[in-house]
This record gives C-alpha cells, structure tokens and sequence, in this order.
C-alpha cells in the first residue's frame, strides 16, 4: 500500500483572465521505503505539488484531488491540528530555495533546534532538555556533512554560503526522524563533491532507515543513479510513471523520450559534434494552456485525437496518458 | 559595536555642525541688525554696541564667529529674548519638556495600542477584522490634527464640559519647574495636594494627547498590519508551517521579530511627524511647549528666540532619528556591519 496516494490532483489558480489549471489531473504515489523521482522542465509544476502536499498554498487557489491521502488518511479532510501533526512528525520538506525558506533574524542553530520533537528531548529539567536538542542539533548537523557545527549554528542565514543553507534545510528536514521526505530540488547550486555527498546521504538514509523519498529535480544524472521510480511532468499534467528501469529502457510517451534524449550522458551512441535532439518550442505559459494532451502541440506523434486529453493507461505498474505511444509493437 | 557607535556618533556630530551653521546663517538672514539678532540685547548705545560685536567677535572673519558661536551654545549661553528680555535657555528649559512630554505620552499611547492592534489585523489579513481595523484606522489617520483638536474642544470643553480647555494645570496649583514634566513635578512638589494636583494635571492632558494620539496610533496600526502581512508571505513562514509548528510557535519565534524589525525605522519617520502635530496642537490647547513658544516668536519677530527655537527642535528631532536608527542596527542582525549611517 503506498505511503502517499495521490489521484486526480486539480490546481486552479485565478490569473485574472478566468481560472487555469496549473496542475491537471496530477497521479503520484510513493510507496513506503522507495526513492521517487519526480521530473519535468522548470514550470511544469514540480513545486506546486509539493506545496499542496505540505499544506503551503496560499488559500484563494482552488485545490481538489479523488485522493491525497497519507498512510490511508485523507489529508484534505483532516483538521489544521492533525494535519499539523503529520507534517511535524511523518512527512518533512526540503523547500527549493534555502535563502529565502530559512528566517533571517534567527540563528540557523535556534531554526533546528525549534524542529526537533519534544519526544525525542531527555531530561526533566530546562537545561537538561536545552543541552539534549543541542545534542541533536550538533548530530544532525554532523549527519549531513557540515563540519564546523560551533561556527555555524550561531551564524544568521545571510552570512552563511548557499550550499551550506541547503544542508541546514535537509538537517531541518531530517532531525525530525520523517518516514517520507520530500526534497524539491536538494543539490541546487552545490558543486558535485558536495552534490554527491548529500545523494549518498539519502541513499544511505533510504536503505538503513527506509526513509521514503519523493526527489524532485531536473537533474537527470543523479535522479538515474538512485531513485527506483520515477513520474515524469508535463505543464502540469503527469505524462508517465514507472520504474525507473522500464522508462529508461522503454519509454512509452514521447515527452519522456525526448527528456531522455536531451541528456546527453545516457546516450552511448551520440557521435561527437552532432546537435542534441529536443522538442521543438518551449514550455507553454500558464495562460495559454494548449487543450487535451499539452504536449499536444511539440509532440513528433501528435495526431487529430490528441485535443482529448488522454486517459491514464496502465502495464503493469507502468502507466502512460498518451494516444500514440512508443514501442507498443514489443511489448 | 564600537565602528558602529563611531560611525553615528560621527554622523550626529556633523549634522548637529551643520544645524548649527543653519541657525548661525539665520542671524545675517534674518532682517534687523545681526548683532541684535544673536545675542537679543538692543544696544543703547555706541560703547555698549562695540563691547557687544568684541564679546560676539563680530570684528572677526565669519569663520570664527561661527567658532565662537558654537562655543557659545555649547557653554549655555544661547542669547536673550527680545520681548521677555529672559536668557532662551530657560525659556526652552520649560518649553521642550512640556512638548516632549505630551508627544511622549502619544507615542506610549500609539505604540501600546497601535503595535499590538496592527498585530492582530496582519494575522487576520484580509478578513473582516482586519477590514474593519483597517478602516478605521486609514479614516482617523486621514483627520487634520488641529481639525481634531477643535472639534475636541468644541465637544468636550465647550459642550459636555468635562474636560479643562487649555493649559497644563489650573492655576491654583503653584507647581515649582523640577523635571520638566508636569505629571512628575505634581508628585515632587512641595506645601500641595500632591494627588489633587496630579489629577487635574492628567485631567489638562487627555485632550491634547489624544488629539496626537489617534493619528499617530492610526499610523503605526497601519505600519504594522503592512509588515506583518509581508512577512506572512515570506517563504520561511510556509517552511515552518511545513515543519508542523504550531501558530504560537511561528508567530512568537518567526513573526514578532521579523515584523517588527522594519517597522523601527518607519517609527523614526514617524516621530517627525509626531513632534510637528504635538506643536499644532500647543498652540490650540494653548499648552506652554516648543511649538506655542514658537508660534508667539514669530508674532512679535523675536528673531534670536526663533534662530535658538529651530536649532533646539531640529536637535531633538535628529537626535531620536539617529537613537532609533541605531537602536534598530543593534537588533538587527542580517544588517551589514559596514552599513552607512543615515539620517
């Protein structure tokens, strides 16, 4: 039974001109102990889902969604407190961008410390508990690759480097022990030793404590490396979803494809100076939303029946929303 | 600590220089004889005029009679009125007090109510409460205050009659000049009813102080309600509601601080504006400050009275812009230790 369930998830957002679906029946499951990937090019509305499963969207969107629910528990009919509950405990949240997500007028060292639950805190009196949570603190500052604990749990947001910020979301994120982390784009700006020690921190993390990991990026290399599934995003509209094996092998619709194909590192057979293969166009903006399949227009197969929008179709666990898609003859 | 401290220091010193050369300017500017104009004594005679230019050493270049007159203010002695023929000293001695007082008690009143009211309506952003406090607000802060005080007046002392219509205290009360601040020289006096005496002083002051009082509160609501809806949007309010906070938790350790934090600055714009109405609204309830004292100098051109009274507000004034705008560097922490100091 997996973990997060999330069916037909609907975004409305008012843009002065009438309604838009930022966020088009959206699927996405993560099941307990597996690393999903969620993909899509900037704009294609990878944060906003994790905005609505963290509860942070501003109250005049409309959300609606056949299911969003946590271990069985429907998170759109909880009360604030339950729901509080959750993210306090089960679920945490590297937010994208960690200058802005962390308090300026607070040491990073209170901003942790605030995080760590009162059950996990010994000792009966204040300065016991108060030396306990700075344990942790230091711990968990340690677990994520940050050295120099003394210097930096007393420095401010702005005097600390942006590689270093983002090690203190994830620290945040994890000293509440979650079962389910959600990263939205974690190694932002780090440069790769430092990308690549916080990947094998949640590679780690997954197998010794299976922390279950919804790992939001454009960043295909390190998404291939280590997650299991992987759901890939288009303008707001899940394209496909599968293990991430399969997709790489085979991929069914064209988006995912061409997104496999732009990376250059997965093609063994790319002759040296030949041009990159991708779609024509651009992303569509929000207030021109092209109808049915959005990749309608851009798409090499698209045909007259792609202005309905697909139905969710499904091999196996395999599932694909496309007309026409690709290697059907070898399946 | 210690650059910061000589970086304002620095900027006080300079502009107090450069006030001071203001009001120096303003004895030549000023029509009438200029030796006249700085020391406020007429001379009655030749002998006496030289004597008078040799002690201002107006037989000197402008350099050093400005350097000369700097020491003359620094060792108290600011010059005689024209029409009362008292040293100014004393004259501002009772009449800065009484208008620091009443903008004192104002400023209380605003940050008391205002601070925690605007609190509320930014929490509630957007809601009917927050509509409701916002209208309000936006509708007394938009009155005229020497409006305001009329119709006060017109109301309370003339109408219903229960509030005095000028002064600061009757007169019956002889309340010897200690601190300057009537409510505290009411309990130091001596030979009187010490809590009668306070009573009718604090009955003199309602008026007054509420006049300046409900705009200046009206303001700082608005100011807050502003700064807390700003940093309500901010991202790091959303991660910590995404950390499973509680409201307490978000509001006492991420919104008090932050939103509070640009609010001070606005609050050292704000004292300007303060100290201006406090001075309208002298005049009207007759009250003995700066601001009536001034009004009465430019009625008989007491020209030496008015250089000194310029100089005197302008010092206060700068004097808590810089204090606040110091105050709020101390505080703050994501401000540049290499930040200029402004005024």
């Amino acid at each position: 039974m997996p973990m997060l369930d999330i069916k037909n998830l609907t975004l409305e957002i008012d843009t002065g001109q009438g309604m838009v679906k930022a966020l088009d029946k959206v699927n996405l499951t993560v099941n307990s102990g597996e690393i999903r990937a969620l993909v899509g090019e900037s704009g294609s509305g990878k944060s906003l889902i994790v905005s609505a499963i963290s509860g942070a969207l501003p109250g005049q969107w409309r959300l609606t969604a056949d299911r969003l629910s946590w271990k069985g528990e429907s998170l759109l009919s909880m009360t604030a407190e339950e729901r509080r509950e959750v993210m306090r405990r089960d679920i945490a949240v590297v937010f994208q961008n960690p200058v802005t997500a962390l308090d300026p007028s607070a040491t990073l060292g209170e901003q942790l410390e605030e995080g760590i639950p009162d059950e996990f805190v010994e000792g009966s009196w204040f300065w016991q508990r108060k030396q306990h949570r700075k344990k942790i603190a230091v711990s968990t500052v340690h677990k994520v690759g940050i050295k120099y604990h003394k210097h930096y749990l007393s420095a401010y947001p702005h005097q600390v480097p942006t590689d270093i910020c983002q090690k203190f979301m994830i620290a945040m994120a994890l000293v509440s022990q979650p079962k389910l982390l959600i990263a939205d784009d974690p190694t932002r700006g780090m440069e790769t030793t430092t990308k690549t020690q916080i990947l094998k921190l949640f590679t780690r993390l997954n197998q010794t404590k299976s922390l279950s990991i919804l790992f939001v990026s454009h960043d295909l290399l390190a998404i291939a490396s280590m997650s299991h599934t992987m759901t890939v995003l288009y303008a707001g509209q899940t394209v496909e979803s599968g293990k991430m094996k399969h997709l790489r092998k085979r991929p069914l619709h064209p988006y995912t494809k061409a997104l496999l194909d732009s990376a250059p590192s997965f093609r063994t057979n790319l002759p040296p100076k030949s041009t990159l293969p991708t779609l024509e166009g651009t992303i569509p903006p929000l207030q021109h939303m092209p109808i049915g399949c959005r990749l309608g227009p851009r798409c090499p197969r698209a045909q007259r029946d792609c202005v309905v929008t697909p139905v969710v179709r499904r091999i196996h666990d395999h599932t694909y929303n496309c007309h026409f898609p690709l290697h059907m003859e070898k399946l | 600590m210690i650059t910061i401290l000589t970086r304002y220091l620095t900027l006080f010193v300079l502009t107090l220089l450069v006030l001071a050369a203001l009001s120096f300017s303003l004895a030549y500017l000023f029509p009438g004889d200029v030796l006249t104009n700085l020391s406020g004594i007429t001379p009655q005679n030749e002998i006496q005029r030289e004597a008078l230019a040799r002690q201002y050493k107006l037989d000197q270049g402008y350099f050093f009679q400005f350097i000369h007159y700097i020491g003359q203010l620094l060792s108290g002695n600011w010059g005689y009125s024209f029409i009362s023929g008292l040293p100014l000293r004393d004259e501002i001695g009772i009449a800065m007090p009484a208008t620091i007082e009443l903008s004192t008690y104002a400023m209380l009143i605003a940050i008391v109510i205002g601070i925690p009211v605007g609190y509320y309506a930014g929490m509630k952003g957007y809601t009917t409460a927050d509509h409701t406090i916002n209208s309000i607000s936006l509708f007394s802060y938009s009155f005229p205050v020497y409006w305001l005080a009329l119709v006060f007046i017109l109301v309370f002392s003339l109408e219903l009659g229960i509030a005095p219509l000028s002064g600061r205290i009757s007169l019956l009360f002889d309340i010897p000049n200690v601190t300057g601040f009537i409510l505290i020289d009411t309990l130091l006096a001596d030979g009187i009813d010490r809590g009668l005496a306070f009573r009718d002083a604090l009955h003199h002051m309602v008026l007054p102080t509420l006049a300046i009082a409900i705009i200046t509160t009206a303001a700082m609501i608005r100011l807050t309600r502003r700064s807390v809806i700003d940093v309500l949007s901010r991202p790091y309010i959303t991660a910590a509601r995404s950390r499973g906070l509680s409201r307490w938790q978000i509001f006492s350790r991420h919104i008090l601080r932050n939103a509070l934090l640009p609010i001070l600055p606005l609050m050292a714009i704000q004292i300007t504006t303060l100290i201006t109405n406090a001075m309208i609204v002298e005049t009207l309830f007759s009250w003995p400050g700066i601001g009536n004292w001034l009004i009465q100098a430019i009625y008989q051109r007491d020209y030496p009275a008015l250089r000194i009274g310029m100089l005197a507000v302008s010092t206060l004034v700068i004097t808590l812009t810089i204090l606040i705008d110091l105050f709020n560097r101390l505080i703050d922490p994501s401000r540049e230790k290499y930040e200029r100091g402004t005024v």
